[in-house]
């Protein structure tokens, strides 16, 4: 026999043709980015609070600069009182940005028990979480840009250094979502390991706040403690693009180290992947 | 007369437990359901002290780099914090299911409350035990003990004893405003994001010496929402710096008062509230 029932193919439809593969992919962001914006009040509040603590810091670092209005940055560079106050602005909000979509969507997935269904999905299943993460941020993304004007009237703001500044910065950018993305589904996958992840995720979101300069900016941070940011990748998500933007980085050596981190992640994220799921317990659902 | 003795041991509505004796019933059995999850515990204590030291570390950052913030050094900053950390620990670890109420008028949880021999507002607050809020507490205790000595606090029982009477001063102007707000969920289905704003800005601006902000914001936060009867006014008092204040010092003297009158204020208004509750049927 060589069909076991007619009209269906004997091999599954496993393989999907890239165009497929996208329109798939594509489906999975849009949904969560619908979902996210169900919670709209929520994210509203929010908004308020990220321009609290644009407010609070700028008038931190107002009392903390010297009465010149200038300070020596670790590499000689002098920031002036206005270039801090908007980095730490613009920083406040992209930082947001790239991680206010939340961590909860794989172990909600694997407490509810609905992580079985992503599995049998036709796609792998650590890209379809890169797409939930992403229609997370797109939805996140008109509330940044509603609080931006705000947020620069509660802190400050600049121009770019130049208009190649600019550009670099929005290539740089894009990069830092990427990053964000794939750091994120990351430290979620820890959902495989314990049933208990709430408390891991607020240490992570501290030690990711610090490391990515959206606090101090890298220039202002002590050598053994700047060092350490520099060999991670947090602060390729916020103080890299920035330091760009305010020319205080040279563009080049900022965007090879972000790819670099890309490509990298991204293996971890696959290595990651293929112990945890040897280790899926389904609870429910 | 041993008939009384009797019947005081029977309980019946017109005769309810006493509430010491419900409260201790009530936590022991909300811990002991929490403290099923041992696995989780150090995880929980250390999220709750991760939460709250990354605005010192913060701090810390800034004035290693620039000396000090508005004339005050790490220690001294770092003390005051630690009084805004401890107030609230000690605050949050009785009270932190203030926070469900609104849920739990949702989901019809409250009606049981009504209905059982003890009172509404002792029940909600032992409904469960959040162990997290003790690593809030033990990070500000430890802030405190480890800033107090370089901060130039004298260590005389007097000032001591104004420092205890400071944080429950502290810890009861943050439950004022937290139960006053709470109270409001008998009107409004949820009011969560008003609890967190209120919970956002005496977190983030408690920590700082008040002088550095301009003069609207120091005068909203020393009298409409009092984040400065927390820890600024009595830690001036307790560091000698009541000079950096444009409030006469009497005031920062006086500064425990303010909890207990405020919180005196905010149960009035729960029980007048309560009368608007309604149970959604579910």
């Amino acid at each position: 026999m060589s069909r076991l029932i007619p009209g269906v193919p004997t091999t599954p439809p496993l393989a999907l043709t890239a165009r497929q593969r996208l329109a798939a992919y594509w489906g999975v962001g849009v949904m969560q980015c619908r979902t996210q914006l169900l919670y709209r009040g929520d994210l509203l509040f929010r908004l308020f609070g990220v321009l609290l603590q644009v407010y609070l810091l700028s008038l931190v670092w107002e009392a903390a600069y010297p009465a010149s209005g200038t300070a020596a940055g670790h590499n000689g560079h002098r920031i002036a009182l206005s270039t801090q106050i908007a980095y730490v602005t613009f920083a406040v909000v992209q930082n947001w940005l790239l991680n206010s979509g939340g961590m909860n969507f794989i172990p909600h997935r694997v407490r509810e028990g609905s992580v079985a269904v992503d599995l049998i999905r036709p796609m792998r299943f650590p890209t379809q979480m890169l797409w939930v993460h992403a229609g997370a941020t797109a939805a996140q993304t008109p509330f940044a840009l509603v609080a931006l004007p705000f947020a620069v009237l509660a802190g400050g703001a600049q121009a770019p250094a130049s208009a190649v500044a600019g550009v670099c910065y929005a290539v740089s950018l894009a990069l830092a979502v990427v990053i964000a993305l794939l750091i994120n589904t990351l430290v979620s996958m820890v959902a495989f390991w314990t049933t208990e992840s709430t408390g891991i995720f607020v240490m992570y979101r501290f030690v990711q706040q610090f490391l990515s300069g959206s606090l101090v900016p890298l220039w202002f941070m002590p050598n053994w403690l700047r060092v350490l940011a520099e060999w991670m990748p947090f602060q390729t998500t916020t103080y890299a693009p920035l330091a760009v933007y305010l020319g205080q980085a040279r563009a080049a050596p900022v965007i090879g180290l972000q790819m670099v981190w890309c490509v990298a992640l991204f293996g971890v994220l696959r290595a990651v992947w293929a112990r945890a799921l040897n280790r899926v317990v389904v609870q429910g659902g | 007369m041993s008939w009384y003795k009797e019947a005081d041991r029977t309980v019946t509505a017109a005769n309810p437990i006493p509430s010491h004796r419900a409260y201790r019933l009530l936590v022991g059995a909300a811990l002991r359901a929490q403290l099923q999850y041992r696995g989780n515990l150090l995880l929980t204590l250390a999220s709750g002290i991760a939460y709250q030291s990354v605005g010192l570390a913060f701090v810390s950052v800034v004035v290693a780099r620039f000396g000090s913030i508005g004339g005050w050094s790490l220690s001294q900053i770092a003390f005051l914090y630690g009084m805004r950390v401890t107030a609230h620990g000690m605050w949050t670890v009785p009270a932190s299911e203030l926070n469900w109420l609104d849920m739990t008028i949702r989901t019809g949880e409250f009606d049981r409350y009504l209905v059982r021999p003890a009172g509404p507002l002792l029940q909600l607050l032992c409904r469960r035990v959040y162990l997290a809020t003790f690593g809030d507490l033990a990070t500000g205790v430890i802030i405190l003990a480890v800033a107090a000595p370089s901060a130039g606090m004298s260590m005389a029982p007097g000032p001591l004893a104004y420092l205890v009477l400071a944080l429950v001063g502290g810890a009861m102007v943050e439950g004022a405003f937290q139960l006053g707000v709470a109270s409001l969920s008998f009107r409004m289905v949820s009011n969560q994001s008003l609890r967190l704003l209120i919970a956002s800005i005496m977190n983030n601006f408690g920590g700082y010496p008040l002088h550095i902000f301009p003069n609207v914001t120091r005068i909203l936060l020393c009298f409409v929402l009092p984040v400065a009867f927390v820890a600024y006014l009595p830690a001036t008092v307790l560091l000698d710096r009541t000079g950096d204040l444009s409030v006469a010092p009497w005031l920062a003297w006086g500064s425990p008062l303010a909890g207990p009158v405020l919180l005196f204020l905010a149960y009035l208004g729960w029980r007048r509230q309560i009368h608007h509750y309604t149970s959604t049927g579910t």
